[in-house]
């Protein structure tokens, strides 16, 4: 294992920007770390460099703990993205540097610089100033620079940003091929997807601090587990489709899902990735070669060199339901298709034309969380719902679909007001179906932190799944609690302990997500208590088994929640109905 | 203006007369109140031949002087320089609260005129100051000593180079220091082998100015020196002698002396302004180092 | 409820040397700045209120206060208009010697005080260059308020236009040109284009003259004639109560102008902020 970052924070004035990321990278590996710009990529990096301070977590570097190390301790080759080179000082000189600083003999030092210069195609360039030279070879001495103490690894932050387009290519090129011939371990950070592709071996995608996913490009692309990494890699249509036991349906089409959806339990709604290149355009549904799954007029076309962008809106009769919010108005569903020549060779294509549209491949998205469904009896209930900043910050980020009073409660997640009569409306919830319930109170903040309880026997794979939903989207701490009682015997604080660093294990296998962990000693209501007299509001995630008596037990185990004065949100859990 | 930008027509001809008027004043104005001046010191210094101009200067009080006048700048100058470096790589290299007001800090002794700089240090170690008995009584001289011209000197040039260097490092920001530092250098060797190379013209700069004011320092170091002959004056104390004694040409050779060392200063400050423009704006906007947060 | 297992003190810088230039910029700062002001303002305070105001109601205080803010202000009028004027042709303007002019213009910055006194005081006397040629107009400049403005207004200078010259090199000249293709007349542009755009610089400039001119010394009191009650300013007035040691007086003298620089000095840094914020926000 060469990096290995473990649960690794950074505070910002109280919000995380690094969210308990946890990575290991292997030897040799080419790491790409992808994000929009204040996803706390590059922060992230600068604390494996030792440039920024951490909150909380462990770095090491080839097995040795570097956490406590001054930067200049650390051993590691950093590029930055305006190259930071000496100005005063000659190409050779710059390159020496780190060298020089190692007090390392005169001729050993130029036998190296000789070495990296040919190494990134700068022969001869010795005696120039860097004010000399263009942003591109001032970037390749930089990363000279950064190899020449032969590094534990190389970290390099956004080191194509400021180049043009074509130089741009070109020097990622370099850098690819420079990684190759030396196998340095390599992390490089940047918001640009293609340049992703072109350059991991493995990629992470990072969104408010958190890791969202990572694995191959290629994984992230075809089998993507949330909306904004399906909509980062590319474009993509998302859809709210079913999953059942013959497969995935869209629309009139049902489609074997490629990977076992796993988490996504049959019988219930989920969100259905569809790449544009996926979609098929011919004019009437024998020409289809692929699952007929809708049709519709075409609506605008945009010549794109090799490729052509068709946007077809599709008929109200093909019933098929936009999963994203800002699409909400479902009269008027676009589906947007790329089409290679040869594809409009085969079918030419006029706005206005009629289609039938057929779809290649389907991927349905892991997450529980399909659409928010607000059950409450008034509209402005739901606008006061919807305006809570819990909610609203879930909706944004999530890009999820708000429906109100939907009448299928098994589908997403179900929202209600937190208060006294909540226990009813829970319990009348779950009765017709529903299985996980949100209840937020009427003027909570933001959550500044997320606890985790397993509770009573729901499968745990189903809660992880709801759990690092909700994580992905929210920039706070989330922690799981274990309950133990005070004179509970060894056994059972072992068995407690297992099933911590089992969640724990379990969360990062399937989900690649990391959270702290903390047991308290009492029972549930004894916890609850102390939750609620905290000062900060806190979500509050529970599991439950859905039995008859649910309002009753609601009422009388946590009663203190419903009564709790506004600062705590509470995500149920139930386990599947017998 | 290049002829391209000129529209056609009789309004070629109006903006013609208006540029040459505005030059006009301009050249009126800065002739009549800058170079005049200059040009009276030169002639009055030398209006009774260059031998009475020679002879003024080697005068024992006006070599003494010199003297004085060389050894003040010469300890509160380098003093500065390294208050300056010091906050300067506090202020631009460090995020912490409270900065600007430690800016404003910096900058007072601008808003404070020279005559109460050097009442301020009579208070403290005057007679009858907070330490003045005591230092009297253990035979320390602070006030009309050099002590007292040296403290007096180094307020009033307090600011100058920190002022100088505080946003040229901003503008330099922390990268370079970063890279040195992950290259596995220490902070003082980035420091000595990063850092200050990349603000040395800045540096010399600030010296340049600062050395200026503080070998033509006239009002805090007239409250503090006592104007004893041979002994604390400054060839600017000197000059306001001589001409109180209306001995002009003693005046006004030991001023064109001093007129010579701010011509070279403006030379130099102009050669480095030329081969470093970005120096130009550093420090012009006085106000510049504090809004830039 | 948070886990202590991975948590710990941190460093709080990653660059070293925070507490050390933070050790010496405060001690330096506090030796030569804070420790010798607050002396002037502890000794006043000492003093009870009816002293206060025996001390500055007199008639030859009060008269000095009054000519040291009007010629100061008169010299930073003076200075806002030529120094505009001159930055305008110095930034906008290429004539031969321009390179030399600008290099002159910090001439005061660099000019001892006491020389330019001199200087000053000859060219304006009867006799003096100057001073021959204005006698016959019947405008005496030497040893009257006059003199002082206009020594004033020689060591405003180069705060204006050093103030003004690079906002003017950053103006983006397409608005002008904007402002006449929509048909606006030379004036106009100045008025409503211009203008606006340089009042930040202006006042800022403005103020720093006049602050400067407020507390000069070395310039003035050569061409000045030290008249009480006419031709005295507040640090002259300063400077003979302490040469007749009459300390608490001069001591007080100086609080009072103190609290007027820096008043003056939050002031504009207040007006500054919100012009600029005004300006900013326009665009």
């Amino acid at each position: 294992m060469s990096i290995r970052i473990e649960q690794v924070s950074k505070l910002y004035q109280g919000v995380p920007v690094v969210n308990d990321v946890t990575i290991e990278i292997q030897t040799g590996e080419f790491f790409v770390l992808l994000g929009p710009s204040g996803s706390g990529k590059s922060t992230l990096l600068r604390s494996l460099a030792g440039l920024t301070n951490i909150d909380h977590g462990r770095i090491s570097l080839h097995g040795r703990d570097v956490t406590e190390l001054p930067a200049r301790r650390r051993g590691v080759g950093m590029v930055f993205q305006h190259y930071a080179l000496f100005r005063h000082m000659t190409v050779a000189q710059n390159i020496e540097f780190a060298l020089r600083i190692r007090r390392v003999g005169a001729a050993q030092r130029r036998r190296r610089r000789v070495e990296l210069l040919q190494l990134v195609a700068l022969e001869g360039y010795d005696e120039r100033y860097p004010s000399q030279l263009s942003g591109g070879q001032q970037q390749r001495v930089a990363v000279a620079r950064a190899l020449a103490h032969e590094p534990a690894v190389l970290l390099l932050d956004e080191p194509f940003g400021a180049l043009d387009a074509k130089i741009r290519v070109e020097l990622r090129e370099t850098v690819r091929a420079v990684q190759r011939r030396i196998g340095m371990t390599t992390i490089l950070v940047t918001h640009d997807q293609e340049e992703a592709f072109a350059l991991a071996d493995r990629l992470g995608v990072m969104q408010m601090g958190r890791l969202l996913e990572t694995g191959t490009p290629e994984q992230l692309y075809r089998y993507p587990a949330t909306r904004f990494v399906a909509r980062f890699l590319g474009a993509a249509n998302l859809f709210l489709g079913e999953v059942s036991r013959q497969g995935l349906h869209l629309g009139a089409a049902t489609l074997a899902p490629e990977r076992a959806a796993g988490v996504t339990p049959a019988g219930s709604e989920a969100v259905l990735v569809v790449r544009p290149e996926d979609i098929e355009v011919a004019a009437d549904a024998t020409e289809l070669g692929a699952h007929n799954f809708a049709s519709g007029t075409v609506e605008a076309l945009t010549f794109a060199g090799h490729q052509q962008h068709v946007s077809v809106r599709l008929d109200e009769l093909s019933r098929i339901e936009p999963a994203t919010a800002n699409a909400a108005s479902a009269q008027r569903v676009t589906v947007d298709a790329l089409r290679s020549a040869a594809e409009q060779m085969a079918v030419p294509l006029q706005p206005g034309a009629r289609v039938t549209l057929g779809v290649r491949r389907v991927h349905a998205l892991p997450t529980p969380i399909s659409s928010f469904n607000l059950m409450t009896c008034s509209d402005n209930e739901a606008a006061q719902l919807e305006r809570s900043p819990l909610l609203a910050q879930l909706v944004s980020s999530m890009q999820a679909r708000v429906i109100r009073r939907g009448e299928q409660l098994e589908a997403g997640i179900c929202v209600l007001p937190l208060d006294e009569l909540a226990p009813t409306a829970i319990a009348a919830a779950v009765e017709h179906g529903a299985r996980r319930v949100l209840c937020i109170p009427a003027g909570a903040g933001v959550p500044q932190r997320m606890l985790v309880h397993a509770g009573e026997a729901v499968r745990r794979a189903d809660l992880l799944a709801l759990v690092s939903s909700v994580m992905r989207h929210l920039p706070i701490e989330a922690t799981a609690v274990t309950l133990q009682h005070p004179q509970a015997s060894r056994s059972e604080v072992v068995e407690t302990q297992r099933t911590l660093l089992d969640t724990r294990a379990e969360l990062r296998g399937s989900h690649g997500l990391d959270l702290r962990s903390d047991r308290f000693l009492g029972d549930l209501p004894a916890w609850l208590g102390s939750v609620v007299a905290q000062p900060e509001t806190a979500l509050l995630v529970l599991g439950m088994n859905p039995t008859r008596d649910l309002a009753a037990r609601l009422n009388s185990e946590m009663p203190m929640l419903f009564r709790s004065g506004g600062h705590v949100d509470l995500l149920l859990a139930f386990g599947r109905a017998a | 203006m290049s002829r391209r930008e000129q529209s056609p027509g009789s309004d070629t001809l109006g903006r013609a007369l208006s540029r040459n008027l505005l030059i006009g004043i301009a050249l009126c104005y800065l002739v009549l109140f800058l170079v005049l001046p200059l040009l009276a010191v030169f002639t009055q210094a030398l209006a009774k031949g260059l031998v009475a101009f020679s002879t003024a200067l080697r005068d024992v009080d006006a070599l003494a002087a010199m003297r004085m006048t060389l050894t003040v700048a010469a300890i509160s100058v380098p003093l500065n320089t390294l208050f300056g470096t010091a906050a300067a790589w506090l202020v631009a290299k460090y995020e912490f609260r409270g900065k600007g007001f430690l800016l404003t800090l910096i900058d007072l002794p601008f808003a404070v005129s020279p005559v109460i700089s050097g009442l301020i240090f009579v208070l403290v170690f005057g007679a009858r100051g907070w330490l003045g008995p005591w230092l009297g009584e253990h035979g320390y001289k602070v006030i009309f000593a050099l002590p007292g011209m040296v403290l007096a000197t180094t307020f009033i040039t307090f600011p100058f180079i920190a002022r100088e260097l505080i946003p040229l490092m901003q503008a330099q920001g922390r990268d370079d220091e970063e890279a040195a530092l992950s290259l596995g250098a220490s902070g003082w060797r980035t420091f000595w082998m990063v850092t200050l190379p990349n603000v040395r013209w800045g540096m010399l700069y600030g010296i340049l100015l600062c050395n200026a004011r503080a070998m033509g320092e006239f009002g805090a170091v007239s409250v503090v020196s006592g104007h004893i002959r041979g002994e604390t004056n400054t060839l600017p104390l000197h000059v306001e002698i001589l001409y109180n004694e209306y001995n002009f040409v003693g005046a006004f050779a030991t001023a064109s002396l001093l007129a010579l060392l701010a011509l070279l200063t403006l030379g130099l400050k102009s050669l480095l302004e030329r081969r470093h423009p970005e120096l130009r704006g550093a420090r012009a906007e006085p106000g510049k180092a504090r809004l830039a947060h | 409820m948070k886990p202590a297992l991975l948590r710990r003190p941190r460093r709080r810088q990653v660059l070293p040397g925070f507490g050390l230039t933070m050790g010496y910029t405060v001690l330096w700062l506090s030796l030569i700045v804070i420790i010798p002001l607050s002396a002037a303002f502890l000794s006043a305070a000492h003093l009870p209120l009816s002293r206060w105001l025996q001390i500055l109601m007199t008639p030859r205080v009060l008269a000095s206060f009054r000519l040291s803010l009007s010629a100061s202000l008169i010299a930073a009028g003076i200075n806002a208009v030529f120094g505009l004027l001159i930055a305008w042709v110095l930034t906008r303007y290429e004539f031969p010697g321009r390179k030399l002019l600008d290099a002159l213009v910090d001439l005061p910055f660099a000019l001892p005080t006491a020389v330019a006194g001199i200087a000053l005081a000859t060219l304006y006397a009867p006799g003096g260059w100057l001073g021959r040629l204005l006698a016959p107009l019947g405008v005496q400049v030497a040893f009257t308020p006059l003199g002082i403005t206009a020594a004033l207004a020689f060591v405003g200078l180069p705060f204006v236009v050093r103030t003004l010259q690079p906002v003017l090199g950053d103006l983006d000249r397409d608005l002008e040109r904007a402002a006449e293709t929509l048909g606006a007349r030379p004036s106009v542009v100045f008025r409503r284009v211009i203008l606006p755009a340089l009042l930040p610089a202006l006042i800022t400039g403005c103020a720093l003259a006049f602050s400067r001119a407020l507390g000069e010394y070395g310039s003035v009191i050569f061409i000045a004639g030290n008249i009480p009650l006419v031709s005295e300013i507040v640090p002259l007035v300063i400077m003979t109560k302490l040469e007749q040691f009459q300390y608490a007086e001069a001591t007080v003298v100086a609080v009072a102008m103190l609290l007027l620089s820096f008043a003056m000095m939050f002031a504009v840094n207040g007006a500054q902020l919100a012009l600029q914020r005004r300006y900013q926000s326009r665009r």
